[in-house]
């Protein structure tokens, strides 16, 4: 066992350390207009965050493992690992593109025309063009394949109707990838197609939602006889299924999440040592004091466990099992450090961000919901321990089959 | 980066696990419950000790198999699995100690017949009054002429019954010291473990040693310590996934409601969530006996964290096998209730989970990637 990286990995990684230390003040721009929020600056904020990336791009530290001819790194695996590490450290806002670089580009790489990869794939890299996705709908949440937006094909255009929601960016985005019916009398599975939309559309209203940590963060996207033109379709028609799986299947080692994760923990562990409890401090207390320290195992079982599935990407094996398992438990774990997070608040876990009481100005609540958000996006963790039951232990399924594959939803 | 099991880690467990298939089973453990403590044949010893399994890792100038900490884990995890009774651990531990510490004439003198499984030895820890006995306190040792005076009790030696040497840390003016001290020298009582292994009181009435009886001081203890508690984790975490393998089996077989039971939420949920502690607890694991292994300084934090994990674990994977199985799991003849009483006993050996949590929340804020002021200077930057 040996937990090093390699001399070149090294090297890599003072190369992009330094990088971003020179950038340091483009950074806290981004950072602090991203942050900052007011709708005045809000065009602002996007347009830093857009540079941000793009200078990022430019520099070679995103798309890393996208083929070179269409603009990615080709970079090893601990590469990758590397530079997400990086960003993490240094406290960057999220690559504003994410979305696009790390569902829809992969997606391309694999499943799209060569006209379309060499359409969409450089925008995505640059920011150009912002990506959402139209996956979820009203009645198709946990069971997506049960989805109802119809798209109609009449020679080379798409007639597209019904309604997304939980589409996150999709007030600015300049794009979405959508699954679609297109074929209602098929077996659920078997009638969906994945189409490319143009934001722009006529037909398209999008509706913000604000969430319950009182952000807008995500919103609902009605589509009404909006043409999609059909080079926009990915893969086969009705073969959407397949590739919208294939892509949620690229899972990552997890190990960028720890950093956050981590970056939050210190951060706590410092408020604990400094917030007055009694005639100390919390971190005098000596429950507070174990429950931040089984915060920090949890938190190094997350990281090894990272660095198990990255053996196992390298070696070349699917890392299947330890990355379900990572998925689950990082989302607990998020939570978990939240709820520490308001222990040590104590009595002033009531006192709302706007309060001059308010500790560390609120960013506990913050987290607390954001946490709760992390456990419901992207998969349910009842929906994470069902995956882990029936493709990990081999459990029966919980939904039958005739449910899970099913008829079509009709109309 | 390779943070997996090597092909020759693989292959030991595999062959370790058939061994104990072979020649030990739960059965024996069931038995001993009423006829304590669990002992193995004499022969089975012997050959354990022919694969170079008590001196797994220690060096092999010395007789030792000269594997790294790794091999150590992958043995006791399958002891665990196998539910194989010690001294197999507590041996290991007291070897390694032995093989590390500075006295030349008491390695020469007691590791080949312990390597060749013709002499037994362990390690007496734990103190009364609950002190997992890191820092001894009711042990103490006074230098008397040449050699030291011993006084004080030990309590839940593992193995002891029949060990011809017990390593016993002890208090003194300038920190702990351990002490190689002859069985003879000693009063044991047998105590009785919840899973029928053997454990026993050591009692040292101003027992007289040799000044050839120092093993070496503070650092030899916490090496000693954390290693056992490694060990123990291992076990631990192998006896979780014995009785989880066995739960998930059964849930796939029992019908109620025509159904697999499995195929219930209500069952599967737990078992997942038990599986994913358990691979929690082996990268905690791995983690822990890297650090030991290249004596990082941070070794003592991950074991403690691998130590809180697996009994926490152990005791959950047990419980939820034992519900899932329903009323027969609530029967003498199935083997789970083995498991979960192996699982509470090593949950508080060598430290309970609140007792390396404290550890850890003493330790943490120094290791380096967690230094406040590191990330302070990384904010100002």
């Amino acid at each position: 066992m040996d937990l090093s990286f390699s001399p070149e990995d090294e090297e890599y990684r003072i190369r992009l350390r330094a990088w971003l230390e020179k950038h340091q003040a483009e950074l806290a721009g981004a950072a602090g207009l991203m942050q900052g929020g007011g709708s005045a600056n809000i065009l602002d904020a996007i347009g830093m965050a857009r540079e941000w990336q793009r200078s990022l791009y430019e520099a070679g530290y995103v798309g890393l493992s996208w083929p070179k001819e269409y603009g990615g790194q080709e970079a090893t695996l601990t590469q990758q690992v590397i530079c997400s590490e990086e960003l993490s450290r240094s406290n960057t806002p999220p690559l504003i593109n994410t979305i696009g670089l790390t569902i829809l580009g992969p997606t391309l790489v694999q499943h799209g025309t060569e006209d379309q990869k060499r359409r969409f794939l450089p925008k995505i890299l640059t920011a150009e063009e912002l990506w959402c996705q139209g996956f979820s709908e009203p009645g198709a949440g946990s069971d997506l394949a049960a989805l109802r937006t119809r798209a109609e094909q009449d020679g080379d255009t798409f007639f597209v109707n019904g309604q997304k929601v939980w589409t996150s960016m999709a007030p600015i985005a300049d794009w979405c990838f959508l699954l679609v019916r297109t074929d209602p009398s098929a077996p659920k599975r078997e009638g969906i197609s994945y189409l490319l939309c143009d934001m722009h559309t006529p037909g398209i209203t999008v509706r913000p939602l604000r969430n319950a940590a009182g952000g807008i963060h995500f919103s609902e996207v009605f589509l009404e006889d909006v043409r999609i033109p059909a080079t926009n379709l990915v893969g086969e028609l009705h073969g959407g299924w397949s590739i919208a799986r294939s892509t949620l299947g690229h899972e990552r080692s997890g190990l960028s999440g720890v950093l956050s994760l981590e970056t939050n923990l210190i951060r706590l562990w410092r408020t604990a040592g400094t917030l007055q409890r009694g005639d100390g401090v919390a971190l005098d207390d000596p429950t507070l004091r174990r429950e931040l320290a089984q915060r920090w195992i949890e938190l190094e079982g997350l990281r090894h466990l990272g660095f198990r599935t990255l053996t196992a990407q390298i070696a070349g094996r699917e890392p299947g099992a330890s990355a379900s398992v990572g998925k689950l438990f990082a989302a607990e774990l998020r939570s978990r450090i939240a709820g520490t997070a308001l222990k040590v608040e104590g009595s002033l876990a009531q006192v709302a961000k706007r309060s001059p009481h308010a500790v560390d100005r609120g960013r506990w609540h913050a987290a607390y919901f954001d946490a709760i958000g992390h456990s419901i996006g992207g998969g349910t963790a009842q929906i994470q321990r069902n995956t882990i039951a029936e493709r990990v232990l081999g459990l029966p399924r919980s939904v039958p089959d005739e449910l899970v594959k099913g008829g079509g939803p009709g109309e | 980066m390779d943070f997996e099991l090597s092909d020759e880690h693989i292959a030991l467990r595999d062959s370790a696990r058939d061994f104990i298939a072979e020649r030990w089973s739960p059965d024996r453990m069931r038995q001993a419950l009423d006829t304590p403590p669990a002992a193995l044949d004499g022969d089975i010893w012997q050959e354990m000790a022919a694969l170079g399994w008590i001196g797994i890792c220690a060096s092999e100038d010395r007789g030792g198999s000269g594997g790294d900490v790794v091999t150590a884990i992958v043995l006791a995890e399958e002891a665990g699995r196998g539910l194989l009774p010690g001294p197999l651990v507590s041996a290991i531990a007291a070897g390694r100690a032995l093989d590390r510490c500075g006295n030349s004439e008491l390695r020469v003198e007691l590791l080949p017949a312990l390597f060749a499984g013709d002499s037994r030895a362990t390690v007496a820890f734990d103190e009364p009054g609950g002190n997992p006995g890191l820092d001894p306190v009711q042990t103490v040792a006074k230098q008397a002429g040449d050699g030291w005076h011993l006084t004080g009790t030990k309590i839940c030696v593992p193995d002891v019954e029949g060990a011809g040497t017990v390593l016993v840390p002890a208090a003194a003016p300038e920190g702990p010291l351990l002490f190689a001290v002859p069985a003879g020298t000693l009063t044991v009582t047998p105590m009785r473990r919840l899973d029928a292994q053997s454990i026993g009181e050591v009692v040292m009435d101003g027992a007289v040693l040799p000044s050839g009886a120092l093993c070496g001081g503070g650092d030899l203890v916490r090496e000693t310590f954390d290693f056992l508690a490694l060990l123990t984790a291992a076990d631990l975490l192998g006896g979780a996934s014995a009785a989880l393998d066995t739960a998930v089996a059964y849930a796939k077989e029992r019908v109620q409601f025509d159904r697999p039971i499995g195929s219930f939420q209500a069952v599967a949920h737990p078992l997942a969530d038990a599986y994913v502690a358990c691979e929690i607890g082996r990268s905690l694991l791995y983690a822990a006996a890297l650090a030991v292994e290249e004596s990082r300084p941070e070794a003592p934090a991950y074991v403690s964290a691998a130590k809180a994990w697996a009994g926490e674990t152990a005791v959950s994977a047990c419980e939820t096998a034992l519900s899932v199985h329903g009323g027969i799991g609530f029967t003498w003849e199935l083997d789970i209730h083995l498991y979960l009483r192996r699982a509470r006993a090593g949950a508080v050996s060598f430290g309970d989970a609140d007792f390396h949590r404290d550890r850890v929340a003493a330790l943490v804020p120094g290791l380096d990637g967690y230094s406040v002021e590191r990330q302070e200077e990384g904010k100002a930057r």
